[in-house]
């Protein structure tokens, strides 16, 4: 139950609540005993459709009742599709009779062809009465009415409770179960529920699953979504629709963005705009972060963050956790020599830090190659005890054109104006140190930490996010600053200032930490 | 939408002793204990199509609170034994009604919680979870053909109660379901695939990968951050941008992050104030939002919340079987959980 406001009433309105209660649950009671039964009985006919629809309207939620719908619509089809057939059996021997008399069946034949796929009937009653063509046109229709009832139920359900899973389900369901069904309807009916409420998640849902089988362009769907969000910026719904039709409509070769440059600087154009016209709402921010990143992570091959290895064991860690390590082919390549790297266990319990003990020959004056599952990477050697090691930062910044980099500037001035008015507006400052790092890491890296830290103070619910966030950002920017420094590879100086040590199984290379 | 808006606990008639700022256990205690007692009380006639679920709910919260001899174990289970389906192998949520995914976890867990899964068919369980299984790796709800990732938490939670995960039902399929709805906005999941982030399918799917143990496939980072920006000024958590704060979206979200390792990322002392200022000081029972209505549904996400937070004087709960994790332990489940980092 949610959204009830609990009121004070008076004795003698609760009394007659009470009375009218008790009504209702002896009318619900009544009911359900009758439709048991009746089911029991397998009488799946219009009386119990008639009962459930007392019950349904008042509950949507009662998925059994809509399961007996189910069971009478299959029975009343099913009645429909014999009569079909035994007429469809009487029609082929008129058209035989008809044959013989060298009359030409064209015309019979292409008159017939347009109630093609739901010609049944009641035929118990009907069927034999009625001219040929005639009862063809009755049997179809009576199909479609079954259906309509259903669709009709539905929708008045989705009314009194546009969140009734069943009700939505049920809609799908007969609509999957009629072969002539109006898509186009369908989509109206979206439209219409999205006006009375924008948010709904089923109806979005259901425009999806509708819109796949209008077979409706993406573009189409774009220009919806566009509208959407100009009637109302504060619309995540509508915003992840949109997430949805962009990468598939404007796809990025690299893949190191969500979608093509060009694209991507118009969004983030429109998007700033929306998120300006109300700084609070936080629809709009999510979708610039997204735009920010660097698209989508599909791939659950295992990266190899760093490697090292002694005469006596090796180790090796990921960008990722992958479990199923053990699973893949390691080895060890100089020259003309492989040596298969194996068994490997997990030294930790994100799986991302894993030891192979084993006898390795390494001779310092040979390249060596380490490859894991056909990726092949260089190795160089440790100055400190001759061991073999590999090393790579995390977050390479993706590539940035001119257009795209002018707009990132120009976005980022924006923030920066409105944080002079506002200085504590929380999505500006989260935003801008996201445009900053986009622009470039290295050079905003002390005044992004700054943002961090005053979102601590305005933000402070999220604290331990931005903490965390902020040790995120000093240890990659350390790491990335690290194999140009005197020390590397033996020592790594840990950053100071971090809420916790994120990265750490890029350290393995390193002999010593120091902080 | 204006969460500014939302009606601070001022609810009249709070008398001294009606301190929302402290648990009122006894009070709860007395509203579940009452629950089960109104045969013909409005709402539990009308809402008995969730029977099962309902007892889980307060059977759950009861046990959390070191109260579960106050319910008739015998009569509970006796119960439950009747609502399995003999053909299917499903729970129905109550005599009468039909078998499904949701109600058979749910009879599931209230058995294991009374370590009486002895006394049905868990053979015809199994049968009826993997009966349910598609091609796609999705689950139908039951035989109708509904298609929602709560149904393949139900599915595997269903299984790893019974101890019956391996070699039964095809858990990378179902893994690669549950992975396409993954979206990359924000990390989140909605029902199916394109559907729309949502705290209730993110609990389920991210409870789904701690059961298969699975959880290195989530975007920890992105995922996080869009739960714990659910979190509101009043201290409660919505279920998605824009929306109002909920107890059992609080659950939701809460439960997922401490599977993630990023409880720290909220602020639990506002988030258990939210919580606290939900019950009703009067009656007992937790409602959605303060000054509504209390219901079973949020008694037990409010006090399943206030155990995840640590409140004294309850015992540890599941964050990924919302179960008491004693029952867990005796049963040898380990569900996933990734540390902080």
């Amino acid at each position: 139950m949610h959204g009830r406001v609990k009121v004070r009433t008076t004795e003698e309105e609760r009394e007659r609540k009470k009375k009218e209660q008790v009504l209702k649950m002896r009318a619900y009671r009544a009911a359900m005993t009758r439709i048991q039964k009746k089911r029991s009985l397998g009488e799946l006919d219009d009386e119990m459709l008639g009962l459930t629809v007392q019950i349904l309207l008042r509950n949507p939620d009662i998925t059994t009742l809509w399961n007996i719908r189910r069971e009478c619509v299959l029975r009343k089809t099913a009645e429909l599709q014999m009569a079909m057939e035994k007429d469809e059996a009487r029609s082929k021997q008129e058209v035989g009779k008809e044959d013989e008399s060298d009359n030409p069946k064209v015309v019979k034949e292409d008159e017939s062809d347009k109630p093609k796929v739901g010609e049944q009937g009641d035929g118990d009653k009907k069927a034999g009465e009625q001219k040929e063509d005639g009862t063809k046109e009755i049997l179809a229709q009576q199909l479609q009415s079954i259906y309509k009832t259903e669709l009709d139920l539905t929708e008045q359900c989705l009314m009194v409770n546009p969140k009734s899973y069943n009700g939505w389900h049920h809609r799908c369901w007969t609509l999957e179960q009629n072969p002539q069904a109006d898509w186009q309807r369908e989509l109206q009916l979206c439209n219409k529920y999205l006006k009375y409420d924008e948010r709904n998640f089923h109806t979005w849902d259901y425009r999806r699953y509708v819109s796949d089988k209008a077979s409706v362009p993406a573009e189409q769907e774009l220009d919806f979504c566009t509208e959407k969000i100009k009637v109302n910026f504060s619309n995540y719904s509508s915003w992840h629709h949109r997430s949805l039709l962009l990468p598939k409509l404007y796809p990025n070769e690299q893949q190191d963005r969500p979608m093509s440059e060009h694209k991507l600087k118009e969004e983030l154009e429109m998007v700033l705009t929306a998120a300006f016209t109300d700084p609070n709402d936080s629809s709009a921010w999510f979708y610039q972060r997204w735009l920010l990143g660097s698209g989508a992570h599909t791939e659950q091959k295992a990266t190899v963050a760093a490697f090292r290895c002694w005469p006596h064991k090796a180790q090796l860690s990921l960008k990722r956790s992958h479990p199923e390590l053990a699973q893949l082919t390691v080895q060890l390549i100089s020259g003309q020599k492989t040596l298969q790297l194996q068994p490997w266990t997990s030294v930790n319990s994100e799986k991302n830090q894993w030891q192979c003990e084993q006898a390795i020959e390494i001779d310092p004056s040979q390249d060596y190659f380490l490859d894991v599952a056909g990726q092949r990477m260089q190795l160089a050697v440790q100055p400190s005890d001759q061991s073999l090691y590999y090393f790579v930062p995390p977050h390479a910044t993706s590539s940035c054109s001119k257009e795209l980099l002018a707009e990132l500037q120009t976005q980022l001035q924006s923030c920066l104006d409105l944080l002079e008015y506002e200085p504590d507006s929380k999505w500006t400052l989260l935003t801008s140190a996201l445009l900053m790092r986009a622009i470039d890491v290295s050079s905003y890296h002390e005044q992004s930490l700054t943002h961090l830290a005053k979102l601590e103070q305005v933000d402070a619910l999220r604290q331990g996010y931005y903490q965390d966030l902020s040790a995120r950002w000093t240890m990659e920017m350390a790491l990335a600053k690290w194999p140009t420094s005197s020390s590397y590879p033996q020592l790594f100086e840990l950053p100071t200032k971090m809420s916790r040590m994120p990265y750490a199984q890029y350290l393995i290379v390193a002999d010593k930490i120091s902080s | 939408m204006d969460f500014t808006t939302f009606v601070k606990p001022s609810n009249g008639g709070a008398t001294e002793s009606d301190d929302t700022s402290k648990l009122q256990f006894w009070k709860h205690v007395k509203y579940i204990e009452n629950h089960g007692k109104q045969e013909d009380d409005y709402e539990y006639c009308m809402t008995e199509f969730l029977r099962m679920s309902g007892i889980f709910w307060g059977v759950t919260a009861l046990d959390i609170m070191g109260q579960l001899d106050r319910l008739d174990r015998k009569s509970i289970i006796e119960f439950v034994k009747r609502c399995q389906c003999p053909v299917s192998g499903g729970f129905a949520p109550c005599e009468g009604h039909d078998p499904h995914m949701l109600y058979t976890l749910s009879a599931i867990q209230v058995l294991a919680i009374y370590d009486a899964l002895d006394v049905i068919d868990c053979d015809a369980v199994v049968r009826f979870v993997v009966g349910l299984q598609q091609p796609d790796g999705s689950f139908f709800g039951d035989k109708w053909g509904e298609v929602d990732n709560r149904f393949s938490f139900c599915a595997v939670a269903t299984l790893t109660l019974l101890k019956r995960m391996e070699q039964t039902i095809d858990v990378e399929k179902a893994v690669k379901f549950v992975m396409s709805c993954c979206n990359q906005t924000d990390g989140g999941f909605g029902s199916k695939p394109g559907a729309e982030s949502h705290a209730g399918l993110i609990y389920c799917c991210v409870g789904f990968l701690s059961l298969t143990h699975r959880l290195h496939l989530l975007d920890v980072d992105k995922l996080g951050w869009w739960l714990c920006e659910r979190q509101l000024p009043s201290g409660g958590l919505n279920g998605r941008p824009e929306k109002l704060p909920d107890v059992c979206y609080s659950w939701w979200v809460l439960s997922s992050l401490t599977i993630m390792g990023r409880l720290h990322w909220i602020s639990s002392e506002k988030l258990q104030q939210f919580i606290l200022s939900c019950q009703d000081t009067e009656t007992g029972g937790f409602s959605d939002r303060t000054g509504n209505m209390p219901d079973i549904f949020h008694t037990l996400f409010g006090i399943g919340g206030l155990s995840l937070l640590g409140h004294p004087g309850l015992k540890a709960i599941n964050p990924t079987l919302c179960m008491p994790q004693y029952i867990i332990d005796r049963l040898g489940i380990q569900p996933q959980v990734l540390n902080q980092a």
